[in-house]
């Protein structure tokens, strides 16, 4: 039996403060914040989101081990392959073509789709505050969770792989461009996917065609739709060569566009904030119906 | 007549080609009212909407004289206790009010005392540091009752909150709704079980198949269910021990034991109820963790009342 003593009086609620106002948009984005990133740093994504980013890791721990051990040198058309050449291919192979879109797919999806599921939307949509800014404030929280796991995988394998042959300082600049690039990136497709999940019933199938299906033909279809796709600006502004393999790469070679760097840097940004902006605009005129 | 909390005005909502509320015309008077019906009813579509958590398909909500759908600032007056039984597992109980009452606009030593005071309302001080997680299922009702109280609002909602309690937890539960009525809060708390809303309040409406059948005093609904023999679950350290007191007594008409609880059918529920929260203050046949009455006596009044 639950106990409690029985003889505590009933104490009374407490008083209103006279002149409580809602707080701002941007106020109560941060509150739900505070209460989402936790959450979902240790969620059902935890695990997931950890093998994403260790896998990097442990390839590039193998590559150094089989140098270490005085393995076979990967070579290309007889060019001897370098470990920062194999880092620049692994940042955008591996972490903007892939770990990036997948990250931002899985949680962006889910920012408001995880708390109906759940079931503990109900307390948040019960506040005095705009609904967008729950899905603000956890858009907030999925952009901090990813760069906090996203960008110290990608140190770490830049001192495994990139650093190799060359000074800190040499390739710092280059390194920062690449955490430039990762932060982009998830704040493009955060935005894209947070509005996907907001507005469609298959948020994953849809995000999935978009990255696996849409993006790799457009990139590789001469004209302009491209100019739709997300990887397109990143592509333009990537410092490494952009290594690919066999007719894929040949076909991307052969009808390479690339964006002005300002224009990339504005279409990244522009595609994360209007996304998230549209996401809010659906989440404050959708109702959610609970399943009993 | 005082001016009601909760006006709508032929009120339907849909899900789709289903029918959740149809035409639903009705002011709810300040004070304690009980939305009573079986389980499928629309009780909670009723409270969804009153909360502005859905959109009418057609018709009118207002809620304290504001329409409630797209304005956020009404929550202020209004705190609602949800059914479902969901949190935030890994948060305490402490930290979980604390943080939906800074999305009221209270700064963070504000939220502190908020919550801290509206846990004790609900008899959980002690357990304020525990993890949502670990709380059993009455504590879990009770937290979930001080999120919709700690802010001071004017109208509490509550969709089945006594769900889960003990029996005395359950007294005291009532009481304490009382209490809050007492101080000029209005209650809207819906049920299926009869006898949890009449101890309570005998203002209630009856709603079922989306309809509202019946406003106002409960006393001839009451008439009607004692008539008929009411089931009682009852869940228990020592179902037998529990079982063989029952036997004592006239008004229990059967008795069968499921996996750690005892069913029994009674033809006089007032009478029962108290005795099991009698028995339970006592301890002599072990703790009683859980009463309840499924939803088929109050679907039996109801074939009854639409004939």
């Amino acid at each position: 039996m639950t106990s409690a003593p029985a003889n505590v009086p009933a104490v009374a609620p407490p008083s209103l403060p006279v002149g409580r106002r809602s707080p701002s948009l941007w106020v109560a984005a941060v509150r739900i914040f505070d209460l989402s990133l936790a959450r979902m740093l240790w969620s059902r994504g935890t695990i997931f989101m950890a093998l994403l980013v260790g896998l990097p890791v442990v390839l590039a721990v193998l590559v150094r081990a089989v140098q270490a051990i005085g393995g076979p040198a990967m070579r290309v058309d007889g060019q001897m392959v370098t470990g920062p050449t194999i880092f620049g291919f692994m940042v955008w192979w591996l972490y903007l073509r892939f770990i990036v879109p997948v990250l931002a797919l899985y949680y962006g999806t889910a920012l408001v789709a995880d708390e109906v599921e759940d079931k503990t939307i109900t307390y948040l949509f019960t506040r005095p505050i705009p609904r967008g800014a729950v899905l603000l404030g956890k858009f907030l929280a999925y952009f901090v969770c990813t760069v906090m796991v996203v960008l110290p995988s990608l140190m770490i394998v830049y001192f495994l792989m990139g650093l190799s042959g060359a000074t800190l300082a040499g390739t710092f600049p280059s390194l920062l461009k690449d955490l430039g690039l990762i932060v982009l990136g998830l704040l493009a497709y955060g935005g894209l996917f947070a509005w996907v999940g907001a507005q469609f019933k298959r948020p994953l199938v849809i995000g999935l065609m978009f990255v696996f299906g849409f993006e790799q033909a457009a990139l590789i279809i001469p004209g302009s739709l491209r100019y739709l796709t997300v990887s397109f600006y990143l592509q333009s502004i990537v410092p490494h060569a952009v290594m690919g393999e066999g007719v894929m790469s040949l076909l991307q070679s052969l009808v390479e566009q690339k964006a002005s760097l300002g224009t990339a840097l504005g279409m990244l940004v522009a595609i994360g904030v209007a996304f998230v902006y549209l996401a809010m605009r659906v989440i404050a005129r959708r109702e959610y119906v609970l399943e009993q | 007549m005082s001016t009601p909390i909760v006006t709508t005005e032929h009120l339907s909502k849909w899900y789709g080609q289903v029918s959740g509320l149809n035409d639903v015309s009705v002011n709810v008077p300040p004070g304690i009212t009980g939305l009573l019906g079986p389980n499928g009813a629309g009780k909670s579509t009723f409270l969804k909407l009153i909360t502005g958590q859905l959109k009418p398909s057609k018709g009118k909500v207002t809620v304290l004289g504001e329409p409630i759908w797209d304005n956020p600032d009404a929550y202020f007056k209004i705190g609602f206790c949800p059914e479902q039984d969901a949190f935030y597992e890994r948060m305490t109980g402490l930290a979980w009010v604390t943080a939906l009452v800074r999305l009221n606009g209270y700064d963070e030593a504000e939220a502190v005392a908020a919550a801290e005071k509206a846990i004790a309302a609900v008899d959980l001080l002690e357990a304020k540091d525990k993890k949502i997680g670990a709380y059993s299922k009455g504590m879990r009702q009770r937290i979930k009752m001080a999120q919709a109280l700690v802010h001071d609002p004017g109208l509490l909602i509550l969709d089945e909150p006594l769900t889960g309690m003990d029996p005395l937890m359950r007294r005291r539960t009532i009481k304490l709704i009382k209490d809050w009525a007492k101080q000029g809060k209005s209650i809207i708390v819906s049920s299926h079980i009869l006898h949890e809303v009449e101890s309570m309040t005998s203002n209630i409406l009856l709603i079922n198949n989306g309809r509202i059948l019946a406003e106002g005093n409960v006393h001839q609904i009451r008439d009607l269910i004692d008539t008929h023999p009411h089931t009682v679950f009852v869940r228990a350290d020592q179902p037998r021990a529990f079982a063989r007191h029952c036997l004592a007594f006239d008004d229990v008409l059967s008795l069968r034991f499921e996996a750690g609880a005892v069913v029994v059918q009674t033809g006089k529920p007032d009478a029962f109820y108290a005795r099991v929260t009698s028995l339970a203050a006592t301890d002599e046949v072990g703790p009683i963790h859980e009463v309840t009455s499924p939803d088929d006596n109050l679907q039996a009044v109801f074939q009854y009342l639409v004939k």
